[in-house]
């Protein structure tokens, strides 16, 4: 995975590779789909697609006896929850058994929330040394494929962060509405709209100068400098804050080189502009349809290899919202997960997590109908869904909900109901990681990849 | 409306700083070995011979060992020295017998003399005066507590540069959301983060800012509209001034160069492309770019207090002063009286403080202290997501109420500060401030000329409105609270009990036991029961006792109110019973007795709130060397009959507030 070496910010060449490219507009980049030489490259080789991961969190856990199947291996019968995957089941892994241990202390929610990708323990703060204990996996493949594509990850939320703090417990409440960490110490922020996830992948189409993008690299390197200047009269307490408005400039400095240095790519997607122009969002309605959009967002964004990674809470942890809409339910969600073993609530509450399968079954449909050369998007993907406790009533962290859609290209053979005893979540994260290419010793509290996946 | 600007008339230099400062001066003469307590040993003994004996006999059963209840493990203190330790696991423990919630009921009860001898046990605990330590080294700690140089939060930023320009920030420039740390507030520096999202929002924010700015009809000062000379002077005059306000200092000659360059190339390019010298359009253009760089800048969008070379306790400048008084009140930054106090190179004394604390609570800006503290403080930040009343059930609830809901809550908090009522009005106060929507949703019988303007139903017209009946009036009551407590179809006594507890007395209630057994609609002989019927059933069971007996009657006192804050006689088949029994043994029926009640334990709540406020100007959490700025705002307000502005200025003057402290600085690579 080689590619021309970036100019660096202080390089006469950059500012030329800027002038010459036509990148937008009111946000200054823009991906190559829309841009004319991109267009000329597309024919799809799809032997060379890369792999895309996504990491899909619902909160409040599951019926667990209207999700575990009682059989393993290819032949499982799908239990009730289960249902909404049969189109897709032999694109899709069931495990179960999965475990977070550093989950097992702290509180019901927060401590097993934003450590759902990291696996590490959650350290219990309402304020300083707020930490998830780790880097999250998206983040960790974010990073290994920094530069490849124009955006390294998404962090997609239909929620806004939870305000206040939990003194009973004492953690802030910002822990649950977290899964994507940069550092322990470093949430990613989450982008909750649409029509700003369109425009960060494709700019509007209508105005093009490449005087404005020179105007913007012009700003960002000024206020660089300035950030510089400030972070060097800080204490030393302070300077970590100014550093990740350091990290944030560069971050958007390098979208704009990137979009500058179409040349080095090893591969290249084969999506009809005109498609992308359509697809623009607007305001969503409701949820539901907030869901839909930013799925298709997604897909969009995999699909157009503008980035290989992407984050996505259905809601923040304890959501409580409403879904009434559903025939037979009348409440919401955390509610419902608080079943206390009643079974007009634990009827309500499978509706629920039904649902959110459905959601999920539908995203895998839909990238199953991209083709990529031979085979499809995804073929080559590995989406993660699940919950980061198993029984609502219960909390407990151990026996996690979680399916796995896409054959990694083809590292993973889907279709079958693996059941695990006590092993770590983290060991699948690690078996991520290997199939991104990337090799690790250990991630988070992993004993070893599941080598039973392939 | 208007009031004498004066709050607090008490001395310019409040108790506690003038000990501060006479400690301070005299400095290191002060030993600081806190006196020997003459009755310390007596109070040592009271604990093992009376209190000890008498907690073992009524209280081991549940606090012992390891799974100890509210982790409250007697066991663990064999003497007094291990008490004094603990002291505040205690002041807890001894509030509860004292308010009859502890022990449970179903439990031997303690005798009212034996709760005396308990109270007044720990009522002559050894207090080491932590005011009067302030200037010793070891209480440097105070400061550690650090307040960050953080970024500003969303609201802040929207509010800065809505000051800035003229114009409220559209929905569309959207930022990400801040979560909360320290008392609860977004202002905690902790639980501030920077993503690269954040940056192309500022992107977006700068560039609106700027066209603004920029537009023909702008009437801000920093741009002139018949500005004629379109040249690099005048140009360099707009960045000044720009500059010098969004940044909250003095710009340095070096600084403005460095932005005068983007002026430069800009204008050159523009000109090339034009081909004409005297061009407007060129000018803007060129003159766009540093304005743009202005408010990206860290200089704009971090809250930097500098700090000297040495480290340790420092006065803050008057600029960096000015910037938190304008944070705290106005969630924004100086305006242009405060901008040219603080570069008069005058100290900002307390006099000036206090005028300038008035003078910005009488400004419009301030009711940002009830939309930004004030809906943190009551837990109602995402309103729209948490009302959302079951359709089926309340076909005709107008989601335009839930808006107009925000704007009461934000309204009546803000307005005790910018009218100096009664901080206990925000507990029983006689009056609301209600739109007509509003006055039709709750039945408010109104005087027909209330409402000047009142033909149209959607009229944004506020009044404040007497409540004679004592059911609305404080917020306890208030339309936000009522619909943000109950579920989807249904009030929930407990959530607004444990909302009073949490949010208004300060009073922790531990989440539920897992495996709460479940409560039933229906009767074993199939008979439906009113919901305060199936919440009964906490009542039997002494697990769920101890706390449900706290909460629920609270709850069942608002039962008259509906799912979204309407008055009700009856839910269903069922006439609602209102009636509660405190712990205490106190009674009372209906929200008036209930409120009544509730502001009786007055010093509770005052003191709540103040930890709350000066938790949110403060950006951190407390600790115990800030109750020292606690209690004083609690003597201010009994020194001026109650009234609020009184807790602003306090804290303004506070030496936290006008301090900060500083490791020793690294050198910069």
């Amino acid at each position: 995975m080689t590619h021309q070496p970036i100019p660096t910010p202080d390089t006469p060449d950059r500012r030329r590779f800027l002038k010459g490219m036509g990148v937008s507009l009111a946000l200054p980049w823009m991906h190559s789909a829309l841009a004319p030489s991109a267009r000329a490259a597309v024919d799809a080789a799809g032997g060379n697609a890369p792999i895309r991961s996504a990491f899909l969190y619902f909160p409040n856990g599951v019926w667990e006896k209207a999700w575990v199947p009682e059989t393993q291996g290819p032949d499982y019968e799908l239990t009730p929850s289960l249902q909404p995957i049969a189109p897709v089941r032999d694109d899709v892994l069931v495990l179960t058994g999965l475990d977070k241990k550093h989950s097992h202390g702290g509180d019901g929610h927060y401590a097993k929330t934003a450590n759902f990708l990291t696996g590490m323990p959650v350290t219990k703060t309402t304020s300083k040394d707020i930490s998830s204990g780790g880097i999250s996996v998206d983040q960790m493949i974010a990073k290994h494929q920094a530069g490849q594509t124009p955006i390294p990850s998404l962090e997609l939320a239909t929620e806004p962060v939870v305000s206040g703090i939990d003194s009973n417990v004492g953690y802030t409440r910002l822990y649950g509405s977290y899964i994507s960490w940069e550092t322990p110490n470093r949430p990613v922020a989450k982008e909750m709209s649409p029509r700003i996830v369109y425009d960060r992948l494709f700019g509007h189409a209508s105005k093009t100068s490449h005087e404005e993008s020179e105007s913007y690299t012009n700003l960002l390197d000024y206020v660089l400098e300035d950030a510089k200047r400030v972070r060097g009269r800080l204490g030393r307490d302070d300077q970590f804050k100014m550093d990740e408005y350091l990290d944030a400039v560069r971050a958007v400095e390098r979208r704009i080189e990137h979009a500058a240095h179409h040349g080095g790519r090893d591969w290249e997607p084969s999506v009809d502009p005109v498609e992308i122009a359509r697809r623009r969002p607007g305001v969503p309605n409701d949820f539901r349809e907030h869901i839909d959009v930013m799925l298709d967002l997604m897909v969009l964004a995999f699909q157009t290899d503008s980035t290989r990674v992407a984050s996505f809470m259905f809601a923040n942890d304890v959501s409580g919202r409403n879904f009434s809409f559903l025939d037979g339910v009348a409440g919401g969600h955390h509610e419902m997960s608080h079943h206390e073993n009643k079974e007009a609530k634990i009827s309500q509450y499978q509706q629920i997590t039904h649902w959110h399968v459905q959601q999920f079954a539908r995203l895998l449909e839909k990238m199953k109908g991209i083709r990529e050369g031979e085979s499809t998007l995804l073929d080559n993907s590995m989406i993660l869904f699940g919950s980061s406790i198993s029984d609502g009533n219960r909390h407990d962290p151990d026996n996690l909900p979680i399916l796995v859609g896409g054959r990694a290209g083809g590292k993973f053979n889907s279709g079958r109901h693996i059941a695990y005893k006590d092993v770590p979540l983290c060991n699948l994260y690690h078996s991520m990681l290997n199939a991104s290419g990337i090799d690790v010793e250990s991630f988070g509290d992993s004993t070893g990849p599941l080598t039973e996946l392939s | 409306m208007a009031r004498p600007p004066r709050y607090c008339n008490a001395t310019p230099c409040s108790s506690t700083r003038c000990i501060y400062l006479l400690v301070l001066l005299i400095g290191s003469l002060l030993s600081n070995h806190a006196i020997a307590n003459p009755n310390e040993a007596t109070w040592k003994a009271d604990f093992e011979a009376h209190v000890l004996p008498l907690m073992k006999t009524h209280c081991l059963d549940c606090h012992r060992k390891d799974n100890a209840e509210g982790e409250f493990d007697i066991q663990q203190y064999a003497d007094a020295n291990t008490a004094l330790k603990h002291i505040d696991s205690w002041e807890r423990v001894v509030k509860r017998i004292s308010l009859g919630e502890m022990p449970p009921e179903g439990n031997e009860p303690l005798q009212p003399d034996q709760k005396a001898k308990v109270q007044a046990w720990f009522d002559s605990r050894p207090k080491p005066n932590l005011c009067d330590e302030l200037a010793s080294e070891e209480t440097q700690k105070w400061y550690r507590g650090t307040v960050m140089s953080r970024r500003l939060t969303r609201s802040e930023y929207r509010f800065a540069v809505e000051d800035l320009v003229g114009k409220v920030l559209p929905e569309s420039i959207s930022l990400p959301s801040d979560g909360s740390g320290g008392e609860g507030f977004d202002t905690n520096g902790d639980s501030l983060f920077l993503s690269p999202i954040h940056l192309e929002g500022y992107l977006r924010g700068a560039d609106w800012a700027i066209q603004q700015l920029l537009a023909p009809d702008n009437s801000t000062e920093f741009v002139l509209a018949n500005e004629t000379s379109l040249d690099r002077d005048a140009a360099n005059g707009i960045v000044e001034r720009f500059a010098r306000r969004a940044w909250r200092r003095p710009i340095a000659e070096d600084e403005l160069e460095r932005l005068m360059v983007l002026y430069d190339a800009t204008l050159a390019r523009a000109q090339d492309n034009s081909g004409s010298k005297q061009d407007h359009a060129a000018f803007q253009q060129a003159v766009a770019q540093p304005l743009k760089a202005t408010l990206l800048s860290p200089n704009f969008l971090f809250v930097v207090e500098r700090e000297s070379d040495q480290g340790g306790v420092q006065r803050l400048t008057p600029h960096e002063l000015a910037m938190r008084l304008a944070l705290f009140i106005w969630s924004s930054i100086p305006d242009a009286e405060l901008a040219a106090l603080a570069d008069s190179g005058e100290n900002l004394d307390d006099v000036i403080v206090k005028a300038q604390v008035a003078r910005m609570l009488s400004d419009p800006r301030a009711s940002r202290l009830g939309e930004n503290f004030g809906l943190q403080w009551l837990g109602l930040t995402d309103l729209q997501r948490k009302v959302q009343p079951d359709r089926e059930l309340f076909p005709d609830f107008d989601p335009a109420l839930v808006a107009d809901m925000r704007q009461e809550a934000i309204t009546f908090v803000s307005d005790i500060f910018q009218h100096d009522r009664r901080l206990l009005d925000l507990i029983d106060g006689d009056h609301v401030i209600v739109n007509p929507r509003l006055a039709a949703h709750y039945q408010l019988s109104q005087p027909d000329d209330s409402f000047p303007s009142s033909t149209d139903k959607t009229d944004a017209s506020w009044q404040r409105l007497k409540v004679e009946d004592g059911r609305r009036g404080g917020v306890i009551t208030l339309g936000a609270v009522l619909a943000s407590t109950s579920h989807a179809r249904r009030t929930s006594p407990v959530l607004r009990g444990q909302w009073i507890l949490s949010e208004v007395l300060g009073s922790a209630v531990p989440p539920p036991p897992p495996n709460v057994p479940a409560l039933e609609g229906v009767a074993d002989d199939g008979k439906p029961r009113s919901l305060r019927e199936q919440l009964e059933v906490h009542r039997d069971n002494p697990a769920c006792a101890s706390c449900h007996s706290r909460m629920d009657p609270l709850g069942f006192g608002l039962e008259n109110f509906d799912t979204v804050g309407r008055w009700r006689t009856a839910d269903g088949e069922f006439p609602i019973d209102a009636s509660g029994q405190l712990p205490s043994g106190q009674t009372f029926s209906g929200p008036s007795e209930l409120k009544k009640l509730i502001a009786q334990r007055d010093n509770d709540f005052r003191k709540h709130f103040v930890k709350k406020l000066l938790g949110f100007a403060l950006g951190r959490s407390l600790n115990k060397f800030d109750d020292c700025v606690v209690t004083e705002c609690l003597e201010q307000l009994k020194l001026h009959n109650d009234h609020a502005a009184c807790l602003i200025e306090t804290i303004c003057l506070s030496h936290p507030f006008q301090h900060r402290f500083f490791k020793p600085p690294q050198p910069s690579e």
